[in-house]
């Protein structure tokens, strides 16, 4: 299973929509529940599905959930 | 500017901002420009939006609505939310909104204690209404933006009604004094209040869009406000609107670089922002803003939680623009008090009143306090966009009045020079981005998960949104902290309620302090939290 796959859960739980289905290029502007402070919940989420830490600051420049992706990959191949 | 809004004594919103515009000669200017998150740009002229808006008043019309009757968007930002609250206006139906990430028990105190009888949303929100629906039984129409088909007898494809209804509509005369916009607010206790407005309050949304936020003839104006806030309404559609001033709306949310592009492309000359949304420009990279040409932009004000002294500074350094910062509630319907061109801007105040407001700094006792000291901010009663009553709430209404002057909840000084200084609250309600939350609801909320045997809710000072949700939860002795269960808990928050409720931080503890009559000693959490002594502790239960 791809880390994009793995994201589609938790995007599904945080935002509860069951209809959710993330791609790389989707933005915040695509998920109507995605704002700045559920993204929260979402950091959370995905700290604990993939056991990880983000730095402050890590997540600001990313611009897609694709980008999520390849940080999570990176982290997780360190 | 009231003698050419009114005419006829014709007070209707939905009237003044639609269909006089074009009977004075605007029915072709762009009165809005849409953007959608994908950028793609769609213009609608004051004559659009009048038949628009006339087809919605027929379809309402149609499904049986009357004046007085209450109807809610709960939409996203998006062309239909504007269509429908005219639209409904028209009809002398009463136009409510909500915020597009309220979750259900957020949209259940509401719509619920409105006996709304209709409200229009999309097909993905529709799911958290259906698990409420029953407990809505004067809720008798939904119409859906999104479906080319009707869903069920009584969930409507707008698409549908809207094909078949006529462009031909003229609304009653209205008076001044007809029920007109309901907004929900929080208090410190008890469930969300409606605030309800009437048609006669544009005169001051008129107004103070050209004193305050200067606008006129050919400005293009932005407010990043969402239609779910008062702001969105009093001056993302109405002021404006009255005036026959182009808007621009944008239907993404919160990216400096899309902003700024925004700024730049669409020659914005007007921007009405928040300060929060300030406070994340200022922590991007200096070098983006380089990039942009923002010579058009001619004045920017800010409205919800003051503008602290650093984002004034900011704008002037890096962008050369002042920033005029503006006071004023969902109850008073309109701008108050407020930092204007002409005036020197003290950076941190609030301002100075608006011609016509009269503000008094008051003790509790009601007497006038003296420059310097501080008290409650009143506002002498009697301006045209003053809420009318808290629906089904006249006591709770009535006690926010004493003596002729209206008690805002802020507390404030006056300096000598006529500039008033915000200092806090006084009461526990939380002001998150500009958004009031009460404490109770979310402790409510709180409660409702099985973990939980208490919860206790405060507001504390955050450099980005002025303060932020600080939650206290005891467990059952059963249950124990775990990562998931803090997490269980944040998505129950921002579920139920909606994700401005979502506490920012959360401590779990043994028990919550509690006075021998069971209250919540949420100054002892405030206390505790901001590490000092919590003072007078002699009735707390232990």
């Amino acid at each position: 299973m791809t880390t994009l796959e793995k994201l589609n859960p938790i995007f599904r739980q945080v935002f509860e929509d069951d209809e959710i289905i993330v791609k790389r290029e989707t933005t915040s502007d695509d998920i109507d529940a995605w704002d700045s402070l559920s993204h929260i919940n979402l950091v959370m989420a995905i700290e604990m599905e993939f056991k990880i830490r983000f730095a402050l600051g890590e997540l600001q420049s990313l611009k897609n959930v694709g980008h999520l992706a390849d940080l999570i990959d990176k982290k997780l191949s360190r | 500017m009231a003698e050419q809004l009114i005419r006829g004594a014709q007070y209707n919103i939905g009237h003044i901002c639609t269909r006089l515009q074009c009977e004075l000669g605007r029915g072709d200017k762009v009165a809005m420009r849409w953007i959608s998150t994908s950028h793609e740009r769609r213009d609608y002229t004051f004559s659009d939006i009048d038949l628009l808006t006339n087809r919605f008043a027929n379809v309402l019309q149609g499904l049986g609505f009357s004046a007085g009757d209450i109807f809610f968007t709960f939409l996203p930002k998006m062309p239909e939310q504007f269509v429908a609250f005219l639209g409904a206006l028209k009809l002398q139906v009463i136009a409510g909104t909500l915020f597009a990430n309220f979750g259900e028990d957020a949209l259940l105190d509401r719509l619920g204690d409105a006996g709304a009888k209709g409200l229009i949303t999309k097909k993905s929100f529709l799911k958290k209404i259906m698990r409420i629906r029953d407990q809505l039984p004067a809720l008798r129409w939904i119409l859906i933006v999104d479906s080319d088909e009707d869903i069920g007898p009584d969930i409507l494809s707008l698409g549908q009604l809207m094909k078949s209804a006529s462009t031909e509509f003229s609304a009653q005369p209205t008076g001044p004094d007809l029920p007109s916009v309901l907004h929900y607010t929080s208090g410190s206790t008890g469930k969300p209040k409606g605030v309800l407005h009437q048609h006669n309050s544009i005169l001051h949304q008129n107004k103070t869009t050209i004193e305050i936020l200067g606008l006129k003839g050919n400005d293009i104006f932005w407010c990043t406000a969402d239609q779910g806030w008062v702001t969105g309404t009093s001056y993302g559609i109405i002021g404006p609107w009255s005036l026959g001033i182009t808007q621009v709306h944008y239907g993404g949310g919160y990216d400096a670089e899309a902003w700024f592009e925004l700024l730049e492309k669409e020659g914005i000359t007007v921007w009405y922002t928040a300060p929060t949304a300030l406070r994340m420009l200022l922590r991007e990279e200096p070098g983006i803003f380089e990039n942009y040409d923002l010579s058009k932009l001619r004045h920017i004000s800010s409205v919800g939680e003051p503008l602290n002294p650093e984002v004034i500074h900011w704008a002037k350094r890096t962008l050369g623009k002042e920033i005029f910062d503006t006071w004023w509630q969902t109850e008073t319907g309109g701008i108050m008090i407020a930092n204007r061109r002409g005036v020197e801007i003290r950076p941190g105040s609030m301002g100075k009143p608006v011609t016509g407001i009269e503000p008094g700094i008051l003790s509790d006792d009601g007497a006038q306090l003296p420059v310097g000291v501080q008290g409650n901010l009143c506002i002498k009663a009697g301006w045209s966009s003053m809420f009318i009553t808290y629906l089904n709430k006249d006591e709770a209404y009535r006690s926010r009045f004493r003596d002729g002057w209206y008690y805002t909840g802020d507390t404030a000084y006056r300096d000598a020079e006529g500039y008033y200084w915000f200092m806090g609250r006084s009461d526990d309600v939380i002001n998150t981005a500009g958004h009031l939350i009460s404490p109770f609801e979310i402790e409510s909320a709180l409660l409702e998960i099985e973990e939980v045997a208490e919860s206790g809710v405060i507001g504390a000072p955050d450099d980005l949104l002025f303060e932020k949700v600080v939650a206290y939860v005891a467990l059952h002795d059963r249950y124990q902290y775990s990562q998931e269960l803090e997490l269980k808990i944040r998505l129950h928050v921002t579920n139920k309620l909606s994700s401005i409720a979502t506490p920012q931080e959360l401590f779990f503890v043994k028990s919550i302090p509690k006075n021998k009559s069971g209250k919540i000693m949420r100054r002892v959490l405030k206390a505790r939290y901001q590490g000092n002594d919590a003072g007078d502790i002699s009735t707390l239960e232990e």
